[in-house]
């Protein structure tokens, strides 16, 4: 048995359930994949931190899917069990690094959204240069670019943040996963045109 | 993708929501009535179903005022030979608790199935209750799936069992599974144009007083009886053998389910532990002695992997007792009875137990997140950008003179209750001073009235939850006249869960009038409350003195906050633009003008509406703060505008003109 653990994290509003939902379908093209994973969204609307997970999994034969001891598998991603994070704010990258190991590829949002605590003057919002420091110290591997201009440049609105970042995780990490599957998928999808687009940006970063 | 949820055969296959899978497994079964009382995170189980009604042949779906009402619909449908599922989130069922109690001696007529959405963690609950422990006197047997796949299809089992032993099923999904995607195989669904109602007269089973309840009883016990037999025997519960005998690894067995299974079969493998026994319960309530005495038997030390208090451990050992089992049982005394239990603390628990190691990658990621942790600054959810409710608690603070403290004591008490507003008991605001269950602000708030006449209190609550249960509440204060300041944040809509109709909403989203809404203001004036004051919310400075002359007055006053939910009004505008092509109305924007703000932080703080920013000065680390309202996630309700004291916030109103102007206006242009 192969697996592939991909979590997603941000706020509310910025597409993290539909980008896993995207990568969830990927694996219909064959019965010996499956996948697992739950969202999870924060009390608010909007504003809150949400994170969905996505847990490849690709079996070696059919007796292994029908094992009961190998086919059942948590919606959740143990503790350094993530092969990759996207993480569309700074601070909720550093939060999920429970999700990291050493060779974890992290991708993330440089465009910073800041808590009340720190409006208040309660907390201090790391710097960015403290955020790659503490990064850094768990795996070379880490790719950050400011999705929200990207899409702002290209759409208009921050909207594409989201699968442009889909793009990147194809570009940087082996994902034993077709990119031609995904854009298939967004072309079957509302706003196939602008998704494609947003993912081939992603792609090339 | 085409609509499988409706039209899925079998042989398809998709991805799908766990409470979707609930919902398409009660399709299967042929069901012609579902309801609900909101709530996070059982909403999407009715909500899959109410969407797609147009296309389902003979469905009646309703989001009933509360919970109460709503299983007794189910009730009234099963009854008339209609399959029915009721939906709740856990808290609900503390509110239907009375006809959950009246069920089994009743019985069902057609399958009953209560889908009940568990909130372990709390992330959107006011209590981790687990349900579970209610069918020791409720007698409705529990089913658990596991994952997506059993969702669907122990839903759909679950009428059968419904119907065969005349129980209502408790199916339970927690939030874990409520909001899992993945992969569902289809099944057929029954024919639907069968569906339709019949109700028989019953006296023997349906009136449930004096003698005739105590022969129900009885009669429930005994079908409690006959129904554990069929538990013994049902593949809903597995035993997984172990396949190496070693010796030690025979004589240990595990037992668990629902969604914890799964983190169990994950955790042994995950610490290459794969071949201790297990038993899967898919059936929790009622076990079969049989079925767990079989298990023991072969064990010498069992341990009860679950969350909360122990509902399986509990009833385990009670069947261990009375068979004279002599082995170890563990559960509680290993995993932790509060908060989530998640696949790390089950793979703690587990390897700790079997005295394993756990993977170098594993725990390094939990030591350097703890090395972390007070490196990152809590994120808490807030209202919207634009949110109403955000303008009412803000105005509320001014007037009580409470704002941005969290101080042990105030004169005016702010009593809080279940909704969106709710999220105003948080930072920057901390404006509540209790928030328990549905329509607690008023009812304990009234009691305070009398208890402490030295303070003047103020109790808050939605449309929705005021329709909910909030109606009595309000009569005994107004027969007590309790000397109290009531505030009905009244947005229109459940908005919560998705937006559900309130009794009150007066149009659908795309304008469609809805002709039997209920006028708020009347109704108060009929339960005879003569101080009653509407007012929008946004005009914060006039809405601030407004409360102040209230809070002067005596005995019952009601104050209606009216204004719709900012995400409603969004979406109306959008519709209307696309309908009437609205473009040439003048624009209006906010702009946050830095030279005059003196950072005073009203608006930054106080109101904190996540629109308004900050920055560095040229984007540098050392440079100055300054202030601005990103023009992207403003909506322009213009309440920073009005909370402003130093005029620094400007109104530019313009039609889309070739003069362009201003830094801001171009950029709100740009993006368009
Ligand atoms: S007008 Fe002001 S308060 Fe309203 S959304 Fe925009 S920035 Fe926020
Ligand atoms: S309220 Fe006015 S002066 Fe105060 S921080 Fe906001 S814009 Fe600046």
């Amino acid at each position: 048995m192969k697996k592939f653990n991909i979590a997603i994290t941000g706020l509310g509003g910025q597409g993290i359930i539909t980008a896993g939902t995207i990568l969830k379908n990927a694996v219909l093209d064959s019965v010996m994949q499956d996948v697992s994973g739950s969202e999870r969204r924060g009390g608010a609307q909007r504003e809150g931190y949400v994170e969905a997970f996505v847990k490849y999994i690709f079996y070696d034969s059919i007796a292994e899917l029908q094992n009961s001891r190998k086919n059942m598998h948590s919606p959740m991603i143990a503790s350094g069990d993530a092969d990759a994070l996207i993480s569309l704010e700074p601070l909720e990258t550093l939060r999920a690094v429970s999700y990291i190991n050493k060779n974890s590829v992290i991708i993330f949002n440089t465009n910073t959204h800041i808590p009340i605590s720190v409006r208040m003057g309660k907390d201090k919002y790391p710097e960015l240069d403290d955020i790659l420091e503490s990064l850094y110290g768990i795996t070379n591997r880490v790719f950050y670019y400011d999705f929200n201009k990207l899409s702002l440049e290209n759409f208009g609105s921050i909207i594409s943040c989201n699968v442009i970042s889909l793009g990147v995780l194809f570009a940087k990490t082996n994902i034993p996963v077709s990119k031609n599957v995904i854009e298939n998928i967004l072309l079957k999808g509302s706003k196939a045109e602008d998704n494609l687009k947003a993912f081939n940006i992603g792609l090339n970063l | 993708m085409a609509n499988l949820f409706v039209d899925g055969k079998y042989g398809d296959r998709g991805i799908i929501l766990g409470n979707e899978a609930i919902a398409r497994g009660a399709l299967e079964a042929g069901i012609g009535y579902a309801s609900m009382y909101p709530g996070t995170p059982a909403s999407e189980i009715i909500i899959a179903l109410d969407k797609n009604k147009k296309n389902i042949k003979n469905i009646y779906t309703e989001f009933s005022l509360n919970e109460h009402i709503s299983l007794h619909g189910a009730i009234g449908a099963s009854w008339s030979g209609i399959r029915s599922l009721c939906a709740m989130k856990n808290v609900g069922l503390n509110v239907a608790s009375e006809p959950a109690h009246f069920l089994a001696y009743t019985g069902v007529k057609a399958g009953l199935v209560l889908a009940i959405g568990s909130d372990p963690g709390a992330p959107s609950s006011s209590n981790e209750q687990d349900d579970r422990w209610y069918s020791l006197h409720t007698y409705m047997p529990i089913i658990e799936p596991s994952n997506i796949q059993e969702a669907k299809d122990f839903t759909k089992k679950a009428f059968d069992i419904s119907e065969q032993f005349s129980f209502g099923i408790v199916l339970m999904a927690p939030s874990r599974l409520c909001h899992n995607a993945g992969i569902l195989h289809f099944g057929d669904c029954l024919n639907r144009d069968l569906i339709s109602g019949n109700f028989k007269r019953d006296p023997e089973n349906y009136l449930n007083l004096f003698n005739l309840a105590v022969k129900n009883h009885k009669k429930y016990l005994k079908r409690n009886e006959l129904l554990k037999k069929y538990v013994y025997n049902s593949e809903l519960n597995m035993i997984i053998d172990a396949q190496i005998s070693s010796i030690k690894s025979s004589r240990i067995g595990f037992v668990s389910s629902g969604v914890i299974y799964s983190h169990l079969v994950e955790a042994l493998n995950f610490i290459n532990a794969d071949d201790y026994k297990i038993l899967k319960l898919g059936i929790t309530f009622p076990l079969s002695e049989e079925l767990i005495g079989k298990f023991l038997d072969n064990v010498d030390e069992v341990v009860i992997v679950e969350e909360a208090e122990g509902f399986l451990e509990f009833q385990i050992k009670k069947i261990a007792f009375e068979i004279g089992y002599h082995g170890k049982i563990h559960g509680k005394n290993i995993f932790k009875a509060y908060g989530e239990l998640t696949i790390d603390d089950v793979i703690k628990g587990v390897a700790g137990f079997l005295r394993k190691a756990v993977p170098e990658h594993f725990s390094a990621a939990i030591n350097k997140s703890e090395i972390l942790s007070d490196k990152i600054p809590q994120r808490m959810g807030t209202f919207c950008v634009g949110c109403p409710h955000r303008a009412t608690i803000y105005s509320i603070l001014k007037a009580s003179g409470y704002s941005n403290t969290d101080s042990k004591d105030r004169d005016v008490i702010i009593a809080g209750d279940i909704g969106c507003y709710t999220l105003g008991l948080l930072p920057p605001y901390n404006a509540m001073d209790w928030l328990t269950c549905m329509n607690s602000g008023l009812s304990i708030g009234q009691a305070i009235s009398i208890a402490d006449k030295s303070k003047k209190i103020i109790a808050l609550v939605g449309d929705s939850t005021f329709y909910h249960s909030g109606i009595p509440v309000l009569m005994n204060a107004i027969q007590n006249n309790s000397n109290i300041l009531y505030i009905i944040l009244d947005n229109s809509w459940t908005a919560m869960t998705g937006h559900q109709k309130t009794p009150s909403t007066k149009t659908e989203i795309d304008g469609t009038p809805i002709p039997n809404s209920v006028n708020l203001k009347d109704l108060l004036k009929s339960l005879g409350v003569s101080y009653i004051k509407t007012l929008d919310p946004n005009s914060v400075k006039r809405f601030s003195v407004i409360i102040k002359e209230a809070l002067k007055e005596k005995g019952l006053r009601v104050i209606i906050a009216k204004r719709e939910c900012i995400l409603q009004e969004e979406r109306r505008k959008k519709i209307k633009n696309i309908k009437f092509k609205l473009e040439n109305n003048p624009e209006i924007i906010y702009e946050l003008q830095k030279e005059r703000c003196v950072k005073c932080d009203e608006c930054f703080v106080e109101l904190a509406c996540p629109a308004i920013q900050s920055a560095k000065e040229n984007g540098i680390n050392n440079g100055k703060e300054y202030y601005f309202i990103d023009p992207v996630s403003c909506v322009k309700c213009g309440v920073c505008y009005e909370v402003c004291p130093n005029s620094a916030i400007r109104k530019v109103e313009f039609n889309l003109h070739p003069s362009i102007n201003s830094e801001s206006q171009l950029c709100f242009l740009n993006n368009k």
